[in-house]
């Protein structure tokens, strides 16, 4: 606590620097140019995934072939060589089970039985993986369709009457009374208007309602959160900042996907993430499902480069699920984000862990790749507070950029009931606003997604409005960060101690830090009057 | 050179609404104002193409009030919007690519073979309750027996396998994959026909065959296996009564059964708010484009597929004109208001009688009013009222031939009340209950003395 007040007397110092880099920001300078990523960003034509897709979890120690006994060998008279040594191979454990499992079942069967059960089993191991030829490698789109890219084509700004680049209000009165966007603020359109508004966070909405497969979520999730997003970018009373005018926030819309194809989608998102992150703006973006995460930082990375992100993953669910026919899902993009080189698995955090899976092939996978992650079962253990310092800790080592990857599943189903994939036993909205806030504050954040919000599955509407709060809380933790307010879990000294009388022994300190902070702000309106 | 490549892209469609575009030519007062572009930017407009991406009136529009500086760069954009439009292997993804060194590329499209099931049992569909009458237990659809294997559907000589087909993609809201267990567990299935006092599970052999699997992220991928076993079912004397998913499954559905029966061997009748005849689709198989694909392909003849409740979003010149050039009989809820249900109804049984011998019969909840479906992935205001679709399905159901039944589209967690449930139950009911009348030996329209009135 004494630490906590002492650090908010370096707050004057800290802000005059801020001011000073905010102006050096405002001068002319020329539009950074979009960036062009290296490696394939994404597969054309019908070539073919061009990573290594094998997972190395499920690749099986080989294990010697079985000894089959004298005593069951009349049994096996109807089985050709290698049907006999199919029997003796690891592949038949799969379903004989043990060598003494197996001798078992071989001497209640009939050579008949013997031979049909053998054939049955190879029919299976020959059935399960991709056969050239057999399979198709692909999912054939159809080429010859005329309005093949319909779904993703963009409006050319010729087509609407010529305005000036930057972000609009949609309001009639002082941005009040239009059409509603996140937070009711204003509406960007393309990469111009962010830098012509010098916009520090884009906040985009990506309707994929592919991933979980289950229920609905799409673009309910995204106009419901503008319907009652109206936290989002409004004042925080725990920190005293108002991230609205701290910051220039912008909707900047929703992000075409095909809700026919997951894959499909991931391209288009990757461009329109790295159009924002290009101009210097954090996106953040709303959804939709999890499969997002994976074009969220892969087009971060296309701008800050390979492995040069660390992510920090809050969910139930561990989402490095890899080894099914398809390369991306709700469940995977975790793994493919470290597979195709954009993150390294040691620079992940995960946090809230509490699925049934993974098992311990995939946490022994993660302990072994240097993964961190922080279950519940350590929250269990450990106690909240440990774990919230010691993952701020963690993400801020080195001062490496965040993204930030917040499912809202990793909350308690009683916070957040219309979400795809709930699991009991979760964070609280109270954990939560804290740890976003403090990572937004604290590290240093250039991304940020809150994804799996299926609304119609909550007629209360509190899912969509805890959302909107999570978002509040990392808008609130960027413009801390904004004006300097990094030191270790800021908390106004003001509102957070009425200071009347000594209850805790330590009134004089937030008196002093409440004085502090009075004379930093009049300083500061001293030299902004002095610069005009 | 680019603008040859639009001309030709869109020479090769010929669809009615590109006809119709075609048609549009520059209004006499505006020809001064395209004479002023160059002959590339003059052309494109001429052609019509630029109708694809704004509408007639604000084209003219534009070409009104632009000068030529602010038109040319107007039509550059537009003719740009052409040329990326269609598929460039350059650029686009052609092909979803998938991931070949899983180990479970195709699980999930082959069932345990016998040797492996870990029980014997002599085949023949089971019970799943302890008790002779139960009340409640592990739902089923009906609350029937259960069967799992073809050689179950034979032993049984089981007249109606239900089947649970929980694809959960098209173009509508999602939850379509929780239906067939929604409509398991909500049991109002299988209750006496108050027409004929017929009880369906007293006349019919009535097993829930379980769900077929779906790949939930592909419906490409789900087609074959569905298909497969749609027709190994059919091939075993069963009808198939499938229950959705989303209405991308009525394609393997239908096509399923015409493998077991032949090729236009049977009419359709499809009961659905939209007319899933999209054309130019950029899948190969989706919902919209459902009834497209077994038309284009032959699977059922235009001619003996009657639509009904075509409304919403997807009705258009496009779709209403190449129905009709595939000589379906659609009715339109304009018809239905203009004519009044009654007659519409006696003029779509007509159409039917006169069909072929044997129908499918397959229904989108959509077609049924919101305020009784609100759970339909696809809704649309206005609609049939529910008692009007139970009577259109349970006479054809009873007149004629059943090949096989499908009901798409609920998405169950999109009604709290559960009333949508209860209503996809009503109509699975309706054609069980016109079969079992059928199967009686009844006249369709038969009506059981006692229930006419108390005699009094």
């Amino acid at each position: 606590m004494d630490d906590r007040i002492l650090r908010t007397g370096l707050f004057a110092v800290i802000l005059a620097i801020a001011a000073i880099a905010a102006v050096a920001r405002a001068s002319d300078e020329p539009p950074p140019p979009l960036p062009t990523p290296e490696t394939p960003e994404h597969v054309t034509g019908e070539r073919p995934y061009p990573f290594d897709s094998a997972d190395p979890r499920e690749e099986d120690e080989d294990e010697p072939p079985i000894e089959l006994p004298d005593s069951v060998s009349e049994n096996l008279s109807l089985l050709s060589p290698d049907e006999i040594e199919f029997l003796k191979s690891q592949d038949a454990r799969r379903f004989a089970g043990s060598e003494e499992d197996t001798i078992e079942a071989l001497e209640e069967r009939t050579p008949e039985e013997v031979k049909a059960w053998v054939n049955a089993m190879q029919l299976v191991i020959d059935h399960n993986p991709y056969k050239e030829g057999r399979d198709s490698p692909n999912i054939p789109l159809n080429m010859a369709s005329p309005e093949f890219n319909a779904w993703r084509l963009q409006r050319p700004r010729s087509m609407d009457p010529e305005r000036e680049p930057g972000p609009i209000s949609l309001g009639r009165y002082d941005g009040y009374g239009g059409p509603p966007t996140f937070g009711g603020l204003p509406l960007a359109l393309t990469r111009e208007d962010l830098i012509a508004g010098e916009v520090d966070v884009a906040i985009l909405g990506a309707p994929l309602n592919m991933g979980s497969g289950w229920r609905d979520s799409g673009e309910r999730a995204t106009a419901d959160l503008r319907l009652l997003g109206w936290p989002i970018g409004n004042r925080d009373q725990y920190v005293q900042v108002n991230a609205g005018e701290v910051l220039n926030i912008v909707d900047y819309g929703d992000v075409a996907v095909d809700n026919n194809s997951t894959e499909r989608s991931m391209q288009h998102v990757r461009d329109i993430v790295r159009e924002i992150a290009s101009t210097g703006a954090v996106p953040m973006i709303v959804g939709g499902d999890h499969s997002l995460e994976y074009p969220n930082v892969a087009g971060l990375a296309d701008v800050y480069g390979k492995e040069k992100l660390s992510v920090i993953h809050f969910d139930s669910h561990y989402d490095a699920w890899w080894g099914g026919n398809h390369l991306i899902g709700h469940g995977y993009p975790v793994y493919r984000l470290i597979n195709e080189g954009h993150v390294r698995a040691a620079d992940y955090i995960q946090v809230g862990l509490r699925s049934g899976g993974p098992d311990k092939t995939g946490f022994n996978w993660m302990r072994e790749q240097g993964m961190r992650y922080h279950n519940m079962a350590e929250v269990e253990q450990r106690g909240w507070d440990a774990v919230l310092d010691r993952v701020v800790a963690e993400a801020s080592e080195e001062g490496r950029k965040l993204h930030i990857s917040f499912d809202i599943d990793v909350l308690d189903p009683a916070f957040t009931p219309a979400t795809g994939t709930p699991v009991p036993g979760g964070m609280t909205m109270r954990e939560a606003i804290t740890i976003v806030r403090r990572l937004c504050a604290e590290s240093n954040v250039v991304g940020f997604d809150l994804v799996e919000l299926h609304p119609a599955l909550d007629p209360t509407y509190k899912t969509t409005l805890n959302s909107a709060h999570i978002i509040k809380a990392c808008l609130t933790g960027l413009a801390m960060n904004r004006e300097g307010l990094t030191a270790g879990h800021y908390l106004s000294p003001l509102s957070s101690e009425h200071a009347i009388d000594d209850y805790y022994g330590d009134q004089q300190q937030f008196l002093n830090a409440t004085k502090a902070e009075e004379e930093a702000e009049e300083e500061e309106e001293t030299g902004d009057a002095a610069d005009e | 050179m680019r603008y040859a490549l639009v001309v030709l892209l869109w020479a090769s469609l010929g669809s009615p609404v590109e006809t119709a575009r075609a048609e549009w030519t520059v209004p006499d007062e505006l020809l001064a104002q395209v004479q002023a572009l160059n002959d590339e930017q003059a052309e494109f407009i001429t052609s019509g193409v630029a109708l694809k991406f704004l509408p007639e009136q604000q084209l003219e529009h534009e070409l009104a009030m632009r000068d030529t500086e602010s038109l040319q760069a107007l039509v550059n954009d537009l003719i740009s919007l052409a040329l990326q439009m269609g598929y460039d292997p350059e650029r686009d993804m052609g092909a979803t690519p998938l991931n070949l060194a899983s180990e479970r590329f195709n699980r999930g499209t082959l069932p345990t073979p016998a040797p492996l099931r870990e029980l014997k049992r002599d085949p023949g569909p089971f019970s799943v309750h302890r008790y002779l009458f139960p009340k409640s237990g592990v739902p089923t659809f009906a609350g029937a027996k259960v069967a799992i294997w073809p050689e179950d559907l034979v032993a049984g000589k089981v007249d109606v396998a239900i089947i649970g087909v929980p694809s959960n993609a098209g173009s509508g809201r999602r939850d379509a994959g929780n239906g067939p267990n929604a409509m398991r567990a909500t049991n109002t299935i299988a209750t006496p026909d108050m027409q004929s006092l017929v009880d369906p599970l007293e006349v019919l052999s009535v097993v829930d065959y379980g769900d077929f699997s779906v790949d939930w992220l592909a419906t490409e991928l789900s087609v074959n296996h569905v298909t497969d076993m749609v027709a190994e079912t059919a091939g075993t004397g069963a009808i198939p009564m499938i229950v959705g998913g989303d209405t991308s499954m009525l394609y393997p559905g239908v096509k399923g059964v015409a493998r077991a029966h032949g090729k236009s061997s049977f009419g359709l009748l499809h009961l659905n708010a939209h007319p899933d005849a999209q054309q130019h689709g950029d899948h190969t198989v989706s919902d919209r484009q459902s009834l497209f694909l077994l038309l284009e392909e032959g699977i059922v003849d235009g001619a003996d597929t009657v639509q009904v409740g075509l409304r919403g979003p997807e009705v258009s010149v496009e779709s209403l004109q190449w129905l009709r050039s595939k000589k379906v009989r659609y009715h339109t809820m304009t018809e239905i208001e203009q004519r009044g249900f009654d007659k519409v109804l006696k003029r779509v049984l007509r159409e039917v009688d006169r069909g072929p011998d044997a129908f499918f019969v397959s229904i989108d909840v959509s077609v049924i009013r919101p305020a009784e479906m609100i759970a339909a992935g696809r809704v649309a205001p206005n609609g049939l009222h529910i008692d009007e679709v139970t009577q259109v399905i349970r006479h054809v159901c009873a007149a004629k031939e059943i090949v096989g039944f499908e009901i798409t589209d609920l998405a169950p967690m999109l009604d709290f009340s559960r009333l949508s449930v209860i209503n996809a139950n009503a109509v699975l009911n309706a054609c069980l209950a016109g079969i079992a009348v059928r199967k009686s030996g009844l006249d369709p329209d038969y009506i059981h003395p006692l229930v006419r009135d108390h005699g009094r």
